[in-house]
């Protein structure tokens, strides 16, 4: 393996922002042809490496050394990283929804005579290069109208444009179903052997076990270990070890529920799609849940899991046809997320970024967002109130963060997650429905999760977790109703819970139960 | 450095205040000496002091309902036709209908709840984008102005100038001073002491430690000086001059407001609709309704400072109102608020708006022609907002970071300038 | 450290500032004198305060103000009002000229009912306040008043309308259409007075034909004098009533007005009727000598700007300046003592003599 030549080299690269030191004395070598693997926590400094590398943090603002393809370079934007061959694909794709593929391959990039744009062999070098990554659509297909699986292949078409020698992906299969992650990593296997280098920054450790030659371990922004995948004989527990510095003994806190009677029911639900109205989103769902019971809901991306989830919330979602919901025996009607927090819902949305936080706000104005009556004294709000409740939320799930005056924005994923749970803690709920809690967080920061989601079910709550990971529903969850297509398809009691089970009344109508 | 640190943080507003606001005020002195020097002395002689006040009582007064326009993510573009069509409407509701004054000022503001209702509608429960229903509102509320009027001037009584080009009157004892106005000043001293002991309190109750005594004790005798001062030359006008009543309708607003936009839950909701709307409706917030507020109170706003307006002028004209939207949404932006909504306060847009009045007056007292002081003006805007942005880009290197919006609006976090730029060094240089 | 200390420096300043108000007791030095003392000093300031530039003449008068005044000894501070916010920026400079000490002030209005205030305050101050061109309105603190007479203007627009139409044309009835100024300018009216007491009679008796029956001066005026709104009024009157019949006279209040009501008449390729105007302007002078345009008045900006530097040296001088009204011009709250200048009628036939002391228009006429 020593003998392949060594495309990058990073020497001793340390990155300081005031107050903090992002990197220091990180080291990466990447040989020619291999796909390399970056580990670590959120807030490892994985991602600030790869800003360094690709010049977002010109020459000048690191100390360290790039050595590329046998020379000292120093990027002074992305733009020249660029055209020295290094292309970044973020986790949130650089897509223009409203464009083709072919105008989202060329962007920037566009072919041209004399002048114009020449759409004729833009159109055939697309079509090249989206057979390279196996991409079979019409190049003047708009790009939002094709799923999230095939926008990333453009991506990657996009960096082919570019005449990519080193392709960096950010958590690639992060937001990818699981035929979609596998095509995706088979296509880099292909890239392998044609040739071209990759690194890839990944949370999920089974792919990277499938996928990489090596991986390099970052922990708090100092390099722990490169491993050689074949020689060292690298497993995940391996991987985990580096991560945390310790071994992880289960991957779930140990729980021992104390389920109660039933206190919320939802019967009949049905709700139709707010702009297709023959659209039906949910066909006649019923479902309970019990006081100190974990439910969980399984089913594949667009079974109508978060639709069910968001319209039983005060109708934040599509439009209400008909159905019921009982909560301690009586009828409520739940017309705003207002009603919904009145009478003890709470709902942790699956995109935290996106609608679960406002970014420009900081940890102790997020806490306090969603019940600021309980903070307020004749309508003033209680300065003092909000820093204590914020603090004392902030110590019971550990958030890492100096103060509660920071800003959610600066926090990793997990500490975000940590913030939204402490929002909708705080409105007193009897009844939390989290969706896809641990989504693009790592294993440490999973591990507390599943730990106060037992806490808070401990205390009586009832707690609905809408997840994608199987092993995460199997592991946490007293009960889990399997989703397909709008229809309740499954009740599967812990004890019967498999993945096999489970996928298999994901995937089909037919109902069953096991009690 | 650790004692540049705590000033920026703790001495104007404790910990609301924000680098760049910071940075704002020292613009703002800057400026006020400037002008001192190169008009000899003129700038904060008494009188140019109350004229300053008058002359601009109605833009700022507009920039608190702007600043609440654009954190909620909006823009308000028809103010100036708001104001001079509640402007015509008060002025010919005294002039032909013979409405007693008080009640026509009542009258002025039912019209701008009415319109501002109207553009609130549009906005918030039918959804078309502010820009358009208040461009749209521009030229429908001009038109009205000049349908009512007749494009004449139309003038107003006595009683009715008074909140435009009124004073507080002369009481009491001979002091060679305007008493009431020294009473005013008195009354801020005492309020400003009050504040900063309530605030190291409350900051000792959130276990943070309180700013150092030696910057309480600075601050105060900083604010304590600038307001002593100030009443001292606003009690030392010409006799039957003194604070405005203009001026006092705007310290009233901006007390009311700032309070509002910090410590209250409807002004929390504007921020939260402006930084994230989805986020914020699914924590509970009714988002028409915030928008519904926030478009009507802007209306309220301009109804008002269109009648300030048309008492200062002692007639309706059909040239009121003109251009006063930019000079409102200047002031927010000088004052640091984020386009993309979600950030800036109320007291930053009051200290743009001052800076924009200050030079303004300031170069014509120095006799400068409106076609250079516009370009200085324009020139300011940008360079003032460009420090902002080159300043936030030094902070937020990430692509992905770039997408999504300017985060901080409360500075009390660590400055995410890079050491190479001073964060709050730089706006000062614009005045130098 | 270097932050730190210009921090403190500019909280020093702050402090200076603040220690040095406290010497100082009311401001009675500008309160005093009010009354009419005994002129000035020979070399005080001379505030000018105009409208914006959207006319060539305001730009002259500017530069001969300028000129005149520092000629005379005084110091000068000549402002125009910004091209959007023009009210209150006038009031804005107006304050200021009072703030800098300015002895007497001349204002051409912008907006002749909305200074009063202004006025007032320069008043107080002792300062005097003459109108110029425009009266202000509504102000008891007004004191002299210097202008062309504007009904004689009209008078001689109206007069020249006939006059023109009657020599291409001997016979009537003539159609013709009226323009009027803009309605916030206090002169318009007068203008559109003094033309319709001489066309009045010969509309009663037929004579004379106003084909869009548009006669109120409401319906007639152009908003802020734009070339832009006379343009767009006139091609809607084309359209509306002159698909066959023919035009023969156009009322216009000034140049710029009669050159876009003439732009209109032959962009829809009619025959040029007999147009007015006013101001002398350059291109409306060429236009008159190509025999587009039919007449103008010479309202010579010269002469007003003489004559107001003259009426300012009487008051430095401590005496009365002369007028020659005392009785027309009512503001709506008092009579204003006023200097009236008699203009002059301007055609093809005359424009050579009338201009013979004009440096700029004189060759034109050659």
């Amino acid at each position: 393996m020593n003998d392949v030549p060594i495309l990058l080299e990073m020497r001793s690269i340390t990155k300081e922002f005031p107050g903090v030191k992002a990197l220091a004395d990180v080291n990466l070598v990447v040989r020619a042809g291999e796909i390399h693997a970056i580990c670590g926590e959120n807030g490892a400094g994985k991602s600030t490496l790869m800003k360094v590398l690709s010049g977002v943090y010109p020459y000048g603002t690191y100390d360290g050394q790039i050595v590329y393809q046998g020379a000292e370079t120093r990027f002074s934007d992305i733009r020249a990283s660029e055209s020295a061959g290094i292309v970044i694909i973020h986790q949130e794709l650089a897509l223009i929804p409203g464009m083709s593929i072919t105008e989202n391959i060329f962007l920037g990039n566009e072919p041209r005579r004399r002048g114009a744009i020449d759409w004729k062999s833009a159109n055939r070098m697309a079509l090249e290069l989206m057979a390279r990554v196996g991409l079979a659509e019409d190049p003047d297909t708009l790009i939002k109208d094709i799923g999230v699986g095939k926008q990333q292949l453009v991506e990657i078409a996009k960096a082919f444009a570019k005449d990519v020698k080193l392709l960096i992906l950010d958590e690639p299969t992060a937001a990818l179903n699981e035929a979609d992650s596998r095509h995706l990593l088979d296509l880099l296997r292909g890239f392998r052997a044609r040739g071209v280098t990759s690194i890839m920054i990944s949370h999920k450790l089974n792919e990277i076990e499938a996928i990489a030659d090596q991986i390099t371990i970052l922990r708090d922004g100092r390099t722990v270990e490169t491993l050689d995948v074949k020689a060292d004989g690298v497993d995940e527990d391996r991987i985990v070890r580096g991560m945390v510095g310790r071994e992880l003994g289960s991957r779930f806190p140990d729980h021992t529920p104390k389920i109660g009677e039933i206190f919320f029911e939802v019967r009949n639900w049905n709700v139709r799609h707010p702009i297709s109205a023959d659209r039906q989103v949910c066909k006649n769902e019923s479902f309970v849940v019990r006081r100190g019971e974990i439910v969980g809901f399984a089913g594949l991306m667009g079974a109508g899991r978060t639709e069910l989830a968001m319209s039983v919330f005060g109708r934040s979602y599509g439009v209400y046809e008909s159905g019921t919901i009982i909560k301690d025996g009586k009828e409520i009607v739940l017309k705003s997320v207002a009603d919904a927090i009145a009478h003890g819902l709470a709902y942790v949305s699956e995109d935290r970024k996106a609608i679960g936080l406002n970014l420009l706000d900081d940890i102790k104005t997020s806490t306090v967002a969603a019940k600021l009556s309980k903070i307020s004294h004749h309508g003033v709000l209680d300065e003092v109130e909000q820093y204590q409740a914020a603090e004392a939320y902030r110590r019971e799930l550990r958030t890492k963060a100096p103060t509660v005056d920071e800003g959610v924005s600066k926090l990793s994923g997990g500490n975000q997650q940590k913030v939204v749970l402490a929002k909708w803690m705080f409105t007193d709920p009897d009844l939390l429905i989290l969706d896809e809690p641990t989504r693009g967080i790592d294993v440490g920061a999973k591990y507390e999760i599943y730990g106060i989601i037992q806490r808070l079910a401990d205390q009586g709550k009832g707690v609905v977790v809408i997840s994608s990971e199987l092993p995460e529903l199997i592991g946490l969850c007293d009960r889990t109703y399997t989703v397909f297509e709008g229809t309740i398809t499954g009740e599967i009691a812990r004890a019967d819970a498999d993945p096999e089970t489970l996928m298999k009344q994901m995937t089909s109508t037919k109902k069953m139960q096991t009690r | 450095m650790s004692r540049i640190k705590d000033l920026q943080k703790n001495l104007f507003g404790g910990t609301t205040s924000n680098a760049r606001q910071f940075g704002m005020i020292f613009t703002l002195v800057a400026i006020v000496v400037l002008f001192q020097i190169l008009t000899d002395g003129l700038t904060l002689r008494s009188d140019n002091l109350i004229a300053l006040f008058q002359q601009n009582s109605y833009i700022l007064i507009l920039a608190i309902g702007m600043l609440m326009v654009i954190v909620a993510g909006h823009i308000d573009l028809s103010v100036g036709s708001v104001a001079a069509i509640a402007g015509i409407l008060v002025a010919k509701s005294m002039a032909d209908w013979s409405l007693p004054w008080p009640a026509a000022i009542v009258f002025g503001l039912v019209i701008g709840a009415v319109i501002g209702a109207w553009q609130g509608f549009w906005v918030a429960y039918v959804g078309v984008p502010a820009f358009i229903v208040t461009l749209a509102g521009m030229l429908l509320f001009r038109g009205g102005n000049q349908f009512i009027g007749n494009a004449n001037t139309i003038p107003v009584p006595e009683g009715f100038r008074v909140i435009g080009s009124g004073f507080l009157p002369e009481v009491g004892p001979n002091t060679g001073y305007n008493n009431m106005t020294l009473l005013l000043g008195l009354a801020a001293c005492a309020a400003v002491v009050w504040r900063e002991l309530q605030s190291r309190r409350t900051r000792r109750q959130m276990d943070a430690d309180a700013a150092p005594m030696w910057i309480s004790i600075l601050r105060l005798a900083v604010m304590i000086g600038v307001i002593v001062f100030a009443s001292l030359r606003f009690a030392s006008g010409r006799v039957g001059t003194s604070f405005p009543v203009s001026g006092i309708i705007l310290v009233a607003l901006v007390l009311a407001y700032s309070f509002y936009t910090r410590n209250t839950a409807g002004g929390r909701h504007i921020y939260a609709v402006g930084g994230n709307s989805r986020a914020a409706e699914l924590s509970g917030v009714k988002l028409k309704r915030v928008n519904f507020f926030v478009m009507m109170n802007m209306s309220v706003l301009a109804a008002l400072a269109g009648m300030i307006f048309v008492a200062r002028s002692a007639a309706s004209g059909p040239q009121d109102g003109n251009g006063w939207e930019l000079d409102a949404i200047a002031a927010v932006f000088i004052g640091g608020a984020a386009v993309a909504g979600g950030i800036g306060t109320i007291s930053g847009s009051i200290v743009g708006g001052l800076v924009m009045a200050v030079l303004n007056n300031g170069l014509q007292l120095m006799g400068v022609g409106t076609d250079r002081v516009q370009i200085i003006k324009g020139l300011v805007l940008l360079l003032a907002v460009a420090i902002d942005v080159y300043n936030k880009s030094q902070g937020r290197f990430s692509v992905i970071g770039s997408l999504t919006r300017p985060f901080r609006r409360d500075g009390s976090g660590p400055p995410t300038a890079s050491p190479k730029v001073g964060g709050d060094a730089a706006p000062v240089k614009v005045a130098g | 450290m270097r932050n730190f200390l210009g921090k403190s420096v500019a909280i020093g300043a702050i402090a200076a500032l603040a220690l040095t108000a406290c010497g100082s007791g009311r401001d009675e030095e500008s309160g005093s004198s009010g009354g009419d003392a005994k002129g000035f000093a020979a070399n005080s300031l001379i505030g000018v305060a105009l409208p914006a530039k959207t006319s060539e003449n305001w730009v002259l008068a500017g530069d001969l103000f300028s000129n005149g005044l520092k000629e005379a000894g005084f110091t000068s501070d000549v402002q125009y009002a910004g091209a959007s916010t023009t009210v209150a920026d006038q009031q804005a400079q107006i304050t200021a000229m009072v703030t800098k000490g300015a002895k007497v002030i001349v204002i051409g209005a912008t907006d002749a009912a909305q200074l009063s205030t202004q006025v007032a305050a320069a008043h107080q101050a002792g300062v005097k306040v003459i109108a110029y061109d425009r009266l202000i309105t509504n102000s008891p603190d007004l004191d002299y008043y210097v202008a062309f007479d504007n009904f004689k203007v009209g008078q001689l627009q109206g007069q020249a309308l006939l006059d023109g139409m009657k020599a291409k044309k001997p016979n009537g009835p003539y159609n013709i259409e009226l323009f009027s100024g803009s309605p916030d300018d206090n002169n318009a009216g007068v203008f559109f007075n003094g033309a319709m007491d001489v066309l009045k009679p010969e509309i009663d008796k037929g004579n004379v034909v106003v084909g869009s029956k548009q006669v109120d001066v409401k319906q007639t005026a152009i908003q802020g004098w734009k070339a832009e709104g006379a343009q767009a009024r006139m091609d809607q009157l084309l359209t509306s009533t002159y698909g066959s019949k023919e035009l023969d006279g156009v009322l216009s209040p000034n140049d710029t007005l009669g050159r876009a009501i003439i732009t209109s008449i032959k962009g829809a390729n009619k025959p040029i009727p007999v147009v007015t105007g006013q101001d002398s302007e350059v291109e409306s002078v060429k236009s008159i000598i190509a025999g587009e345009q039919y007449m103008t008045i010479n309202k010579d900006t010269r002469t007003l700007v003489k004559q107001t530097i003259t009426m300012v040296k009487s008051l430095q001088a401590g005496e009365n300046p002369e007028v020659n009204d005392t009785k027309s011009y009512n503001n709506g709250s008092k009579v204003v003592e006023t200097y009236l200048l008699p203009p002059v009628a301007v055609t093809k036939a005359n424009a050579a003599e009338a201009y013979a002391n004009d440096p700029k228009l004189a060759p034109l006429t050659k």
